[in-house]
């Protein structure tokens, strides 16, 4: 059980996989969209967290797509229905935490 | 496109993590670097400096926590700590290059000295000898204090009977160091010797690379003569060819069985190219004359030796009544060799420390400085929960960060500048002595890194953790505290350069007079080579007068050589001849008074005038003098008349016979002249009774050629060399120098000590400056409002001056206080390797404390002049 709250690592790779099955490349380019480019995940820290959140259950290797040409194959990642329901509980915490900054602004 | 070059590199770079990720994810990583360095590529054109250093870290980091926390989460919570803390402390230092730059360069400087001098002193002493259980070996030899001589050296019948009776020694050898010729294929060579006694494997255990070392049966002077070649002279001279073994050789005249090869590591006195048996016998006293080296038994100290040494000694003056006037002493191999430049290390090493400390007090003050300026930062660090600890935590990273910055470039230049030191000193030592980087030194450097990250970091890191919310208004800064901190540290700088400064002063100031000094001769100009007629040619006296006799004159009618003579030996040479004289009809001497020994050199008359050694009384030798029967001649020098000629009103005439006692028919030698003194063992050593005898008087197997020239030695020295192969193709020209440059390199560990103290007591002087002008103009700036405001209410500007001018000097003056004790301190100490300066030198004391005060005044004055300038008006907007 990795603990909560969820590194910021971990909580995009999770966020960047619910869109479909993506190999590292595509993880990387995918965090660094959905953050407006403020977070990339260098090589080490992107596969050290991999395998984290492997470990934990919370994602899985997956065949990649039969198109993908024999000699370019890569390792694919897909988030699982553990991965899913743990993104959900994350992102249900953030925003309770914004919200409730939001009304001490307020 | 990224080249398979960048994919090596980054590979290599994997390498940090254990094999079991690197098997997981490791082709995986690598298909993801190439695609980010195409796109990096096509983006920028190239990989750039910025991408690699964020790879590093990816990697760096990033492995460190895989390796970690394979063990504990504790362990991995605090590798994270430190590594947000570096990444935290490099974001600080982007935001003020100048001031990180400022203490990166600073601790290289500091640095630097040290990782120097600790290779020279580690060289010199720490490193253990290249022998088994090198702590057990000692130096062996003689004193006779009455015949001033610390160092007799030792006489083979001691050495023999100390050899059989001792109880602290497992084995103990003595040895005679030598040159001669060697035939090689009929070709004359110039080799070194080593004659030892047969004992000398078993007290360095060492082996021979081949064939075997001399046996007992050998060591004696009827035994058959044989010799190892050391492993340099085996591949110089016979291309490493084992079948020399067996073979025989020409030495001198005498053919001689090449035994075996020497280890390498038996290159341990000087860089002898042979070693063969001593071949003496206890019967027959040929004086003293050797060295000698001993292996203690295990757990023997060498007190205990010495003691044991000293009964056996003495237990033999029924034998040998001089054994009373001489004692045997034991050193530490270390001790013995290296024992003088000791005290000189020491205060070269205190300087390069010195000045690292006053770097480190900079970086204190600097940093207390900027810790004003994050007094804010802190307090809302701790306002959000911050532990104290954690936050001092964090500033003593940035100080690591920065002091392994500093440390790194300072190694490197260290070992840089250290090259230009350790060659030449290479020379001066014996070859056991090396100066190569080792674990040593790496420890140490981390050491001094850790320690300087610690002296210059804790003090503002404790101080700015102390910053509380409620004081976070940003005024609190100006705290009493705080400038007491900081005068502290500029009162101390100023302290450690002033006593730095009088050392080095003192330091140069000697060495400066020693190179003024009168050596008693003219080096400028003067070459010397040395020649030796082998027994088996030149048989007796007369074979060896006959051959100088008509040899020398060639070399003087040589064009461009405007004189040349035969010596004994020359000056500064490290070679000595000790005798005794009696003078007649001088008062009986008293049985305990010392008996200084008198140097003795035998010389052609033509040397005075070579070597520009003036005559104080009398004349030169003459072409008669020793010739025949009754005509024997000798000149002494000014110390001998002191020492010898007292009960005479004029020496000149006087005579003189060999020995200490009057034996039954003398044979007298009249003084025709006195000679001024002559520094004949280096210009920092006193000068002994000295006495010249005429070469026909007493012709030399072994000499030295001096000769004056006006233009270049060199082409000279190939005429020399060319009219010694007609004269006798046997003979081969050794010991080749320039007298000015055997003169300089006497002086080189002393002019070196004394350049290292004195550029780094400059070093030392510009920090300290710059401390009390940052810490003054950082005051100034903080008591801006209080000075408008005084300003404001009437204050004239030489009174704000003054005010500041007078705080300033107060701490200078605190400083330049405890500086001058300390100073008194070291150099009481440094006067041990003073020669003719004396350590209170009142001229040095006042002069450096003028010059300190001085700059330091005007290191106050300028920020001082520029609060007084300030407009009330202005100042106040500046808050």
């Amino acid at each position: 059980m990795l603990p909560r709250p969820l590194k910021p690592q971990y909580f995009q790779i999770l966020l960047a996989l619910k869109g479909g099955e993506l190999h590292g490349y595509a993880i990387q380019r995918a965090v660094l969209k959905q953050t407006d480019d403020q977070v990339r995940l260098w090589p080490a820290m992107l596969y050290r967290s991999l395998g984290k959140l492997e470990e934990a259950g919370l994602i899985a290797e997956s065949t990649p797509p039969a198109d993908e040409p024999d000699d370019e194959r890569r390792v694919y990642y897909a988030i699982t229905t553990e991965g899913l329901e743990r993104l959900r509980e994350e992102a249900e915490m953030l925003a309770r935490w914004v919200s409730a900054a939001q009304d001490a602004e307020a | 496109m990224s080249t398979d070059g960048d994919l090596r590199r980054y590979r290599l770079l994997l390498r940090l993590f254990p094999a079991e990720f690197r098997e997981r994810h490791g082709s995986e990583m690598e298909a993801l670097f190439r695609e980010m360095s195409a796109q990096r590529v096509e983006e920028y054109g190239r990989l750039g400096l910025r991408f690699w250093m964020s790879l590093l870290w990816d990697v760096g980091s990033e492995a460190l926590r895989e390796r970690w926390s394979s063990t504990t989460h504790t362990k991995e919570d605090l590798l994270s700590t430190f590594l947000s803390d570096v990444r935290y402390a490099f974001r600080q230092f982007a935001r003020q290059p100048a001031y990180a730059a400022t203490i990166v360069l600073l601790m290289t400087l500091g640095i630097a000295g040290n990782a120097a001098m600790f290779r020279v002193y580690n060289g010199l002493f720490l490193k253990p000898l290249p022998f088994d259980e090198p702590e057990q070996l000692v130096d062996l030899d003689e004193t006779a204090p009455a015949w001033d001589l610390e160092f007799l050296s030792i006489a083979y019948r001691d050495f023999d009977t100390w050899r059989s009776e001792n109880t602290t020694f497992e084995a103990m050898a003595v040895f005679d160091r030598g040159g001669g010729t060697i035939l090689i294929d009929g070709e004359p060579q110039r080799v070194d010797y080593l004659a030892t006694t047969h004992d000398i494997d078993d007290v360095l255990r060492i082996e021979p690379l081949l064939g075997r070392f001399y046996r007992p049966e050998e060591d004696h002077p009827d035994g058959p003569r044989g010799a190892l070649l050391s492993e340099a002279f085996w591949d110089q001279s016979f291309g490493s060819d084992p079948d020399v073994v067996g073979r025989t050789v020409s030495l001198n005249g005498f053919v001689i069985e090449v035994l075996g090869i020497l280890p390498p590591e038996a290159r341990f006195y000087g860089d002898a190219d042979l070693w063969f048996p001593l071949r003496q016998t206890r019967d027959q006293f040929n004086g003293w004359g050797l060295n000698g080296i001993g292996r203690l038994r295990p757990g023997v100290t060498i007190e205990q030796a010495r003691a044991d040494l000293m009964s056996v000694h003495k237990g033999m003056i029924d034998e040998f009544e001089v054994n009373e006037i001489s004692s045997p002493v034991v050193y530490s191999l270390h001790e013995r060799y290296l024992g003088d430049y000791r005290l000189g290390a020491v205060f070269t090493f205190a300087a390069v420390l010195s000045v690292l400390i006053i770097a480190c007090a900079n970086i204190a003050g600097l940093t207390l400085v900027r810790s004003l300026g994050r007094g804010q930062e802190v307090a809302v660090r701790r306002a959000l929960g911050a532990p104290r600890g954690r936050i001092v935590r964090q500033l003593l990273t940035e100080s690591a960060v920065l002091a392994s910055l500093g440390a790194a470039l300072g190694s490197v230049l260290g070992v840089w500048g250290s090259n230009a030191l350790v060659a030449p000193l290479e020379g001066q030592f014996p070859s056991w002595v090396v100066f190569d980087l080792d674990a040593r030194f790496t420890v140490f450097v981390v050491l001094v890194t850790v320690a300087s990250a610690s002296l210059f970091g804790l003090l503002p890191a404790l101080r700015a953790s102390r910053a509380s919310a409620t004081r976070s208004g940003g005024r609190v800064a100006g705290s009493i505290s705080r400038r007491r901190s900081t005068g502290a540290l500029v009162a101390g700088e100023v302290a450690l350069a002033l006593s730095l400064l009088v050392v080095g002063s003192l330091v140069m100031l000697d060495v400066r007079d020693l190179g003024r000094a009168d050596p008693g001769f003219d080096a400028e100009g003067v070459s010397a080579f040395s020649l030796f007629l082998p027994g088996n040619e030149y048989e007796d006296r007369a074979a060896l007068a006959t051959f100088t006799a008509a040899y020398l004159p060639q070399i003087q009618s040589i064009p461009g050589v405007t004189g040349a003579a035969i010596a004994s030996m020359m000056p500064v040479s490290g070679n000595h001849q000790g005798n005794f004289f009696i003078a007649e009809g001088a008062p009986e001497r008293d049985e305990d008074a010392a008996q200084p020994v008198v140097l003795t050199r035998t010389v052609s008359p033509e040397y005075f005038e070579v070597m520009s050694t003036d005559l104080v009384a009398g004349r030169v030798f003459d072409g008669f003098d020793g010739r025949e029967e009754g005509t024997q001649a000798i000149i002494v020098n000014q110390r001998f008349v002191d020492t010898h000629l007292t009960h005479l009103p004029n020496p000149v005439g006087a005579r003189v016979t060999f020995g200490t006692s009057l034996g039954d028919a003398p044979t007298w030698l009249t003084v025709v002249g006195v000679a001024e003194d002559v520094k004949h063992y280096g210009v920092d050593e006193d000068v002994r009774p000295g006495v010249y005898l005429p070469l026909v008087q007493n012709p030399l197997r072994a000499f030295a050629v001096a000769f004056r020239t006006t233009g270049d030695p060199g082409p000279i020295l190939s005429q020399a060399r060319a009219i010694t192969r007609e004269v006798d193709a046997g003979l081969p020209l050794y010991n080749v120098t320039l007298m000015s440059e055997q003169l300089d390199e006497s002086l080189f560990t002393r002019r070196a000590t004394s350049w290292i103290i004195g550029v780094f007591s400059a070093i030392a002087l510009v920090l300290s400056i710059a401390g009390i002008y940052g810490v003054i103009s950082y005051s100034v700036r903080q008591r801006t409002r209080e000075i408008s405001l005084r300003m404001a209410m009437g204050a004239r500007q030489e009174d704000v001056m003054r005010g500041i001018l007078a705080h300033g000097m107060l701490v200078v003056a605190a400083g330049v206080g405890v500086g001058l004790l300390l100073s008194m301190t070291g150099a009481n100490l440094v006067s041990g390797i003073l020669v003719d300066t004396r350590a209170i030198n009142p001229t040095v004391y006042v002069g450096v404390t003028v010059l300190l005060f001085a700059v330091a005044g005007l290191a106050n004055y300028v920020p001082a002049r520029r609060a007084a300038l300030l407009s009330p008006s202005e100042a106040l907007r500046s808050e």
